[in-house]
């Protein structure tokens, strides 16, 4: 029996963390130590402290590293960013309306899908078109970035098929056919091994990445799937169904782990916290619901009680710790919720349409929405206000991204441009 | 209409149908869009992509979905086909020097697989203009006398003033395999 053997330290800014790189059994592997609740009032010493007894590998040896990666944290997190975002390039992106947008991690590309059955993979710091992912047969709906890693594209479309590519040459590495209707939401798991697609046909199926073979069936939902995610560690997926249900299921098996019944109208849009503990669920019949993952049971319910929304909830994401989440809603409002208490902290009012998606920055300091107003807008997470509206799309505007450093935001339109803003 | 919405658009409810509207560039599709429900209709620019619009026809849910009509982005049309259950063809009745290239347009898709059997209006629009051909001259030079695969009808009318709309949605809602019983209704609308 070999002694794990501590090699490295990494450093993880959002959600803040420390990663150990350590050998054992002659094999190098990771494991991070989680700092979600770590605040910039807290006291270096006493995480340092803390960390040192809770973790066994790391030697008393090792307390000035440590204090000097927690100290970059805590810098980190005090960095105040006040700046207003500007435009920074308007791009002519498709021919067609646009559909969904996305970034890799490290910001210096991000991807639109459109109606023109094409995804496009663009350089974020000069706005040029870098490749053009052609070969689908009908509208490119969803699409994603392998991230953390970003040399792999994956576009679900509404031809039936589900396509893999190489981010860096634009080429084609398999068609994942299986599907007997649209596919409308998909994902990579974390480890970049598999790929989760959701379907119209009201199944999910996950698909080797590797082989690009199809795995297994997720077979239970009984309409159609319209958003999925995988948790951190990639062992478990939620996929929230018109069928007014959110599932979880175990990726290795394929097995359904717990049937989360309780919305009255479509799901729109589910999501993990960052811990695995919790999911989130958003739906037409106006409530967003908050999960135990554990056991399955509703935590609370979120209504039109003063607290909650007057009209479907279109959209619902945690923040990066999983401290706070947010929603958007048709009643043209996104609420910002405590995750303990289920309070409502902030209601941001001010757009003149429905909002479509909402999302923080990794941060956590602002919440970006868009709406059907063409407009959008970022809100400041501590006090709720409207911080800035990023105009000029002359549609409304179906998606919107934040890159990792929070520095950049690209929105992509059904006027068919994608915009650029940057601090 | 979000990116949800356009979702829930696709998944077709009982007691809905699916209207799709096409025709060339400057038919009038969306200025016909635009009156059935009600808004304004001084400033329509050329469409880049589509507009979808709920109607209620006689308690009847009519989800019509306008597509762009320029050249460049007709190749797209067949995104929008699945599930349609009525075709509506405008024509700019005026425009007879584009008479053949939206005849030419119409041949394709009648001849489209997933648009088979769908029942056809074609609206001659823009029956306001002095210039406007007749709808009888519209439907010879668009050859629908020969059609015999599936209902059609044409019908005159003038997007800009609203004559002939309700008369063409009457027939429409009619058709057997429309709304009632789930039925597709292809409009074709000449300006």
């Amino acid at each position: 029996m070999s002694h794990p053997k501590l090699k490295k330290f990494l450093l993880r800014y959002y959600p803040p963390g420390i990663i150990l790189e350590y050998e054992q059994h002659g094999q190098l592997m990771q494991k991070s130590i989680d700092l979600l609740n770590l605040t910039p009032d807290d006291d270096v010493e006493v995480v340092v402290n803390q960390v040192l007894r809770q973790e066994p590998m790391i030697g008393e040896s090792r307390r000035e590293t440590l204090q000097k990666l927690v100290f970059k944290l805590l810098d980190k997190l005090q960095t105040q960013d006040h700046q207003d975002f500007t435009l920074f390039k308007v791009l002519r992106a498709h021919i067609l309306p646009l559909t969904n947008c996305a970034f890799n991690k490290s910001g210096d590309r991000f991807i639109t899908g459109s109606y023109d059955r094409t995804c496009k993979v663009w350089n974020t710091f000069t706005g040029d078109e870098v490749h053009t992912l052609e070969g689908h047969k009908n509208v490119v709906y969803a699409i994603a970035f392998n991230n953390p890693f970003g040399d792999k594209i994956v576009t679900g479309s509404f031809d039936k098929t589900c396509k893999l590519w190489d981010a860096h040459t634009g080429q084609l590495y398999y068609t994942l056919r299986g599907h007997a209707t649209e596919i409308v939401c998909l994902s990579f798991n974390p480890q970049s091994t598999i790929i989760a697609t959701g379907s119209m046909d009201n199944t999910a199926k996950l698909w080797d990445v590797e082989r690009g073979t199809e795995l297994c069936t997720l077979l239970g939902h009984t309409a159609e799937i319209v958003s999925l995610c995988f948790n951190t560690t990639g062992d478990q997926i939620i996929t929230g169904s018109f069928d007014h249900d959110s599932k979880i299921w175990d990726v290795r098996s394929g097995r359904c782990i717990h049937t989360l019944s309780g919305h009255r109208g479509e799901v729109s849009s589910t999501q993990f916290n960052y811990a695995g503990s919790l999911c989130v669920s958003g739906s037409i019949d106006r409530t967003c619901r908050l999960w135990d993952v554990g056991s399955g049971r509703c935590m609370s319910v979120r209504q039109g009680d003063g607290q909650g929304h007057t009209d479907e909830v279109l959209d619902v994401c945690f923040d990066a710790t999983g401290k706070r989440f947010v929603s958007a809603s048709a009643d043209s409002t996104a609420r910002i919720y405590n995750t303990m208490t289920g309070q409502c902290l902030h209601a941001l009012v001010g757009h003149e349409g429905e909002i479509s998606k909402v999302s923080f920055n990794p941060q956590g300091s602002k919440v970006i929405t868009a709406s059907s107003d063409k407009t959008c807008r970022l809100w400041d997470t501590e006090t709720g206000d409207c911080l800035q509206m990023l105009e000029g799309h002359t549609d409304e505007i179906f998606s919107c991204a934040f890159n990792y450093e929070g520095d950049f935001i690209i929105t992509g339109s059904k006027d068919n441009t994608c915009r650029i803003w940057r601090c | 209409m979000g990116l949800l919405s356009l979702l829930r658009q696709l998944k077709k409810s009982d007691g809905e149908a699916r209207i799709l509207v096409l025709g060339l560039d400057n038919a009038g599709k969306t200025t016909i869009l635009k009156k059935l429900s009600d808004e304004d209709v001084t400033t329509i620019t050329p469409t880049q992509g589509f507009n979808i619009k709920s109607l209620m026809h006689e308690g009847f849910k009519l989800n019509v979905w306008d597509i762009g009509g320029q050249k460049s982005i007709r190749p797209y049309w067949r995104n929008y086909f699945d599930q349609t259950d009525c075709l509506l063809y405008v024509i700019d009745s005026a425009d007879r020097k584009r008479l053949e290239e939206t005849g030419d347009e119409l041949s394709k898709l009648l001849e489209e697989d997933k648009l088979a059997g769908v029942p056809l209006l074609v609206l001659a629009n823009k029956q306001d203009l002095l210039n406007a051909l007749p709808a009888n001259e519209v439907a010879e030079g668009l050859n629908l006398f020969s059609i015999r695969d599936r209902p059609w009808q044409i019908q005159p009318c003038s997007a800009k003033n609203g004559t002939g709309l309700q008369d063409g949605m009457e027939w429409l809602v009619k058709q057997p395999g429309t709304v009632r019983q789930k039925a597709t209704v292809l409009f074709l609308c000449i300006w």
